[in-house]
């Protein structure tokens, strides 16, 4: 189904200015496109993916950075060589190019119609009234429902999938041969990802488009992309056809990518990666009797809003915004409990009303049997030291003005739990058993990189020697190879220290490797709840299956 | 346009502010050591005169009932007698409003002209050497005094060179708009560093936003990328900071109508300190802040118009 | 940090230190020292009048020239370095310390206390900051006590308001959450977690409204409502030589080039202090 290159990229290399001098974030990279296929690049942050897509078409920043070296031919002239009013031409009119994050990249205070109809009256010459009329034709091929009026929305009135699905017009509106897709699904939630893909591929097949897809998820790529390169700082490591690429990888990063993927490693084993431990078979401990540990009963948050002058003079109506509608949950002691949901589905909230961060509306939460009672109430108590959180954002859940040490030596002599001579020592201690190294321990949280950072969060965490531990989105925020790693250390310490977790992910190759239970949450209530097992092999709701048939094919692979 | 609604019922949202306004200004007054009537009338007025105040103003009340009164005249247009001019405050600073109105027009349209041409400027050659004259302009100008400057272009453009007259308001509206030309450049040099800086910094940061690169990588050329998406996303920011800079655009004018010797509130403030005039003070006090109240207002409705995401 | 970057012009070699904080510490060091060695460096006293080598320009004898009662204007503005030094320092330091205060407080606890700030603000706001500080003045008579006095009533707002707003974004935070699933109190959490993370902020603030402040008092004593003759104060010394702008410019331009020489080094400073503060931590 490839037929002749249509793009070619022969060592290209790409600086930036890092303060002393010139440094080069993509270096010597080649690789061809070829006429009505889809190519995949895959790197982590600082791979420099995103660089190379922005290359192409020569949309990197002025004065900070540049092109050092190489060509990229299209149509048989260079883009790198190529005058401004060339390069206009191109952009838009032959090569397409859509972005990670259609929220910000659609101009807010100008309707979608406009954004789409400024390319088509440029490149294609057409009168406003035609563009307008051919504006609706393509927000109609892209999926919009009602185009006639939808033309003149605002990017603001369109939820996140209709803003990607117009900005996907706009980059197709005049026809290009080619499409450059960075990252285009990643600020999505994974039921709208699988819809947004499923467009791309039946565009792409309608219209002969060559797309570059650029993406950090390997089984993504490897479901949409026929070919692909995977990148590792600034260079490409690894190219081929999908297939052959995942099943015998020849490079040590490309083999470390493929063993950090949670589908691609049997649930409950550690992942095998360079110097961490080999992988075993159920490692995890087995829950300790059936004594339920935590009972959360018919549990409701709503975040109410005050009501502006505005509002009550002319009697809008306002809602409450139910953040989470009673829920009902177990966990028993020693066991590990996923809950898994997309954005807004409640989960985060539900997480922190059991450490006390939000106040419910209504409902019971019972620690070991005793009632926590109202988070006013319980400012400080035991559970204290029973109940500890790790964060999503590694970087922002540490103190900035604090070192690594000042960090872990606070919780220790703010509750007493060791006499200050011996405090030190512990912080050491639980340096090592994070994985740390000692040299770390008076860095500030900028110096670190976001895995350390997430160490040090679960270090925080283990320091008041908790028995439960929730942990939310802990991984979201890092590299698939770095949520390996913290993946590992959150079963070593679940065997070692018997820790009773509740994790919460949008994953649910995630949450699957990790928790023998799953619990599904959509718009504040709780869908489903069963084994991992039933969970995956015999869902019971519609949206369950949902979220499953979202989940890439490589990974749902075992 | 359903959204512009809340122009009917916004005013009603400003009744506690204005409270608060009528009550400091209030305050103010009545805390002058002294007999107020004595304070507030002079030491020649005549015993019949200070009776029917006493009365107008319950001052032989408890305090609170005293400020039930001063609302009560308030809203009746009744805001006392100047000691000095024999008549009523109202009729004074209605007299000196249109000057300050004026050279407060005047002020603004040339600070905007000049912060908006820098910042474009500015934000069009980043890291370039227009850009670098700027931003020192900006740092420099952050320190100028405005009575001093406007003493140095008196010095320079009036006795040096002779273009400008040395002080007054002219008749006309072209004698007030030569009058007034120093003395709105002078506000304009000093207001622009703080506007300037904040402009270039909106401007910037919306070049860098993702609208634009998507706008740009449809082949839009780079001038049509700033006049058609990152200006008219740098107007609400600035509408803000208009508002904001309205409020030292009046303490400006306090200065500069002393230096230029104009008939206008400011002036009249000064000298009513100085005279011990305590009405006529609260009086221009509490036209002001109404004038800032009104400017807020009209701040709203313009952002609501320039930004579809806003909700009133 | 080493050598200087392309295209940045704003880093110097020296110490890693941003030139403008260099040069602007610098510019007010000098003025610092001129103020606690004025005795020493001034070569005439500011008051002595000496009627008939009045209004002089400047010459050998008099540097900077002389004004209308013979003083020399050299002498006056490094006298008046003290009073204008002073104006920004304690015109400053109140509304500082009342303002993060109160925005600490309230921007965490929220609630009554917030719903008061809140209002004050909006009624503070209202007002033009200048005209609500003269009025006040007006009240409690001219001079710089009045000065002091108004500017802790009217001029801690911004800095509440600052501050709260910091606070409210970062009480939010997750950091600020670990903190509390700890179980650290309040104190520990507004002294510890929040302050040394807003405090930046509001010093870059400070230094700014420095410059503000020494151009309001030199206003204020222009308009003869702040520092009152003879004192040897630059806002003093420009109202007194304003009439006789068109025989002896140079009474007036000097010290309102002490002014701007001043202000100028605060503001540098300020830029490179809000470089650091910014990229460092």
């Amino acid at each position: 189904m490839t037929g002749e290159p249509i793009l070619s990229v022969r060592d290209l290399t790409v600086q930036f200015d890092s303060g002393d001098g010139w440094r080069s974030v993509v270096e010597d990279v080649s690789f061809t496109l070829n006429k009505g296929e889809v190519l995949g690049i895959v790197g982590e942050s600082g791979s420099g993916k995103t660089v190379t897509s922005r290359a192409l078409i020569r949309l990197l920043p002025d004065r900070v950075s540049r092109i050092a070296g190489g060509c990229v031919d299209f149509e048989g002239r260079d883009v790198i060589a190529m005058s401004e009013s060339a390069l206009e031409d191109i952009r838009g009119g032959k090569i397409g190019m859509i972005f990670q994050n259609p929220t910000t990249h659609l101009d807010p205070v100008m309707r979608i119609g406009q954004q789409i109809a400024a390319g088509l009256m440029l490149h294609l010459g057409l009168r406003s009234r035609a563009a307008r009329a051919r504006t609706i034709e393509l927000l109609d091929e892209v999926g919009f429902r009602d185009p006639e009026r939808q033309v003149d929305a605002f990017p603001h009135e369109l939820s996140g999938g209709m803003r990607q699905r117009a900005m996907i017009a706009g980059a197709l509106s005049c026809n290009p041969s080619i499409l450059i897709a960075d990252e285009p699904t990643t600020a999505l939630d994974v039921t709208v990802q699988a819809q947004i893909i499923e467009l791309l591929r039946t565009l792409g097949r309608q219209r002969g488009l060559s797309i570059i897809f650029i993406s950090h998820d390997l089984g993504l790529v490897a479901d949409f992309c026929q070919r692909m390169v995977v990148m590792e700082r600034g260079r490409i490591v690894e190219a081929g056809a999908v297939d052959d690429v995942i099943a015998r990888p020849q490079h040590p990063y490309t083999i470390r990518l493929l063993h950090s993927q949670p589908g691609l490693t049997a649930p409950g084993s550690y992942f095998d990666l360079d110097g961490e431990t080999k992988s075993r078979n159920e490692t995890r401990p087995a829950p300790q009797g059936d004594a339920t540990y935590l009972a959360i009963d018919r549990l409701a948050v709503a975040f109410s809003r005050k009501r502006s002058l505005g509002e009550i003079l002319t009697r809008k109506p306002v809602r409450d915004l139910a953040a989470v509608d009673g829920v009902s949950l177990n966990l028993t002691r020693g066991e590990a409990l996923g809950l898994v949901g997309e954005s807004g589905s409640g989960k985060s909230t539900l997480a922190r009303s059991v450490v006390g961060l939000v106040t419910p509306k209504s409902g019971e939460i019972q620690l070991d049997g005793k009632s926590l009672g109202k988070p006013g109430e319980r400012q400080r108590g035991p559970w204290h030291r029973q109940i500890q959180m790790i964060f999503q954002d590694p970087v922002s859940s540490l103190n900035p003005k604090m070192t690594v040490g000042e960090t872990l030596a606070e919780p220790l002599s703010v509750h007493r739990l060791c006499p200050p001579a011996d405090v030190k020592d512990r912080v050491l201690g639980l340096m090592t058993e994070v994985g740390l190294e000692h040299d770390l321990l008076n860095r500030k949280p900028h110096q670190l990189s976001g895995g350390q950072c997430q160490r040090v969060g679960i270090a925080r965490a283990l320091s008041v020697e908790p028995e439960f531990l929730i942990a939310d989105e802990p991984t979201s925020a890092l590299d698939v190879t770095i949520q390996a790693q913290i993946i590992n250390l959150l079963m070593r310490l679940r065997e070692s220290r018997g820790l009773t977790m509740l994790f919460i992910s949008h994953d649910l190759t995630v949450v699957r490797h990790l928790c023998q239970r799953i619990a599904v949450m959509q718009h504040g209530r709780l869908v489903e709840t069963g084994s991992a097992e039933e969970i995956f092999d015999n869902p019971r709701q519609d949206y369950t299956r949902k979220l499953l048939a979202a989940i890439p094919r490589v990974a749902r692979a075992r | 346009m359903g959204r512009f609604k809340f122009v009917l019922y916004r005013p009603l949202q400003t009744i506690p502010v204005l409270i608060g306004v009528s009550i400091i200004t209030f305050v103010l007054v009545r805390s002058i050591p002294g007999d107020p009537v004595r304070v507030l009338l002079g030491p020649r007025a005549k015993p019949s005169i200070i009776a029917a105040v006493r009365e107008q103003y319950g001052l032989d009340e408890p305090l609170v009932v005293q400020y039930f009164y001063f609302i009560y005249n308030l809203l009746h247009g009744e805001m006392g007698r100047s000691i000095i001019y024999r008549v009523p405050v109202l009729d004074v600073i209605a007299e000196r409003l249109v000057p300050t109105l004026f050279l407060l027009s005047y002020a603004l349209l040339l600070t905007v002209a000049l912060a908006l041409a820098l910042a474009i400027v500015a934000a069009r050659n980043q890291r370039r050497l227009p850009d670098h004259l700027v931003r020192m302009f900006c740092t420099a100008g952050l320190g100028l005094p405005a009575f001093w400057l406007g003493i140095v272009l008196i010095m320079v453009f009036s006795v040096g060179l002779g273009w400008f007259p040395v002080s007054g308001y002219g008749d006309g509206f072209w004698g007030h708009l030569h009058h007034l030309f120093l003395p709105a450049l002078t506000i304009a040099v000093a207001l622009a560093p703080v506007l300037t800086r904040n402009l270039r910094a909106t401007l910037i940061d919306q070049m860098e936003a993702g609208y634009v690169q998507t706008a740009r990588a449809r082949g839009m050329s780079e001038r049509a990328l700033f006049y058609r998406h990152v200006l008219p996303n740098s107007l609400v920011p600035t509408v803000n900071l208009l508002g904001v800079a309205f409020s030292w655009l009046i303490g400006g004018t306090v200065v500069v109508e002393t230096v230029f010797s104009i008939p206008g509130m400011g002036q009249l403030m000064v000298s009513s300190i100085f005279s011990r005039d305590y009405l006529l003070v609260q009086g221009v006090t509490l036209v002001f802040a109404l004038g800032i109240i009104l400017t807020n207002f009209i701040v709203d409705v313009v952002n609501v118009a320039l930004d579809p995401r806003i909700d009133p | 940090m080493s050598a200087t970057a392309p295209g940045d012009s704003g880093r110097s070699g020296v110490i890693g230190l941003p030139a403008s904080l260099l040069v602007g510490g610098a510019i007010i060091a000098m003025w610092v020292l001129l103020a606690l060695f004025a005795d020493l460096v001034a070569p005439y006293s500011p008051i002595a009048q000496d009627v008939p080598s009045a209004l002089q320009p400047p010459s050998l004898d008099h540097l900077l020239g002389t004004d209308n009662y013979g003083r020399d204007i050299l002498s006056r503005i490094i006298f008046g370095a003290r009073i204008d030094l002073q104006i920004g320092l304690f015109g400053v330091l109140f509304p500082f310390l009342i303002g993060n205060i109160i925005g600490l407080v309230a921007g965490y606890f929220g609630g009554l206390i917030d719903t008061v700030l809140m209002r004050i603000l909006e009624v503070t706001i209202a007002f033009p900051f200048f005209v609500l500080v003269i009025a006040i003045i007006s009240i409690l008579g001219p001079g710089l006590i009045s000065l002091y006095i108004a500017l802790a009533l009217v001029g801690w707002v911004s800095y509440a308001r600052l501050t709260r707003s910091q606070v409210l974004i970062l009480k939010n935070s997750d950091f600020v959450g670990a903190a509390r699933v700890l179980g650290y109190g309040n104190g520990r959490i507004m002294l510890r977690h929040l302050l040394p993370n807003v405090i930046s902020t509001s010093v870059v603030f400070a230094m700014t409204d420095m410059v503000l402040v020494i151009l309001l008092g030199a206003s204020l004593s222009y308009l003869g409502l702040g520092a009152q003759p003879p004192a040897a104060e630059w806002g003093v010394m420009i109202a007194e030589g304003q009439q006789f702008l068109s025989t002896a410019w140079w009474v007036c331009l000097f010290p309102g080039l002490a002014i701007v020489l001043l202000a100028l080094g605060l503001s540098m400073a300020a830029d490179g202090l809000a470089h650091v503060l910014g990229t460092k931590e």
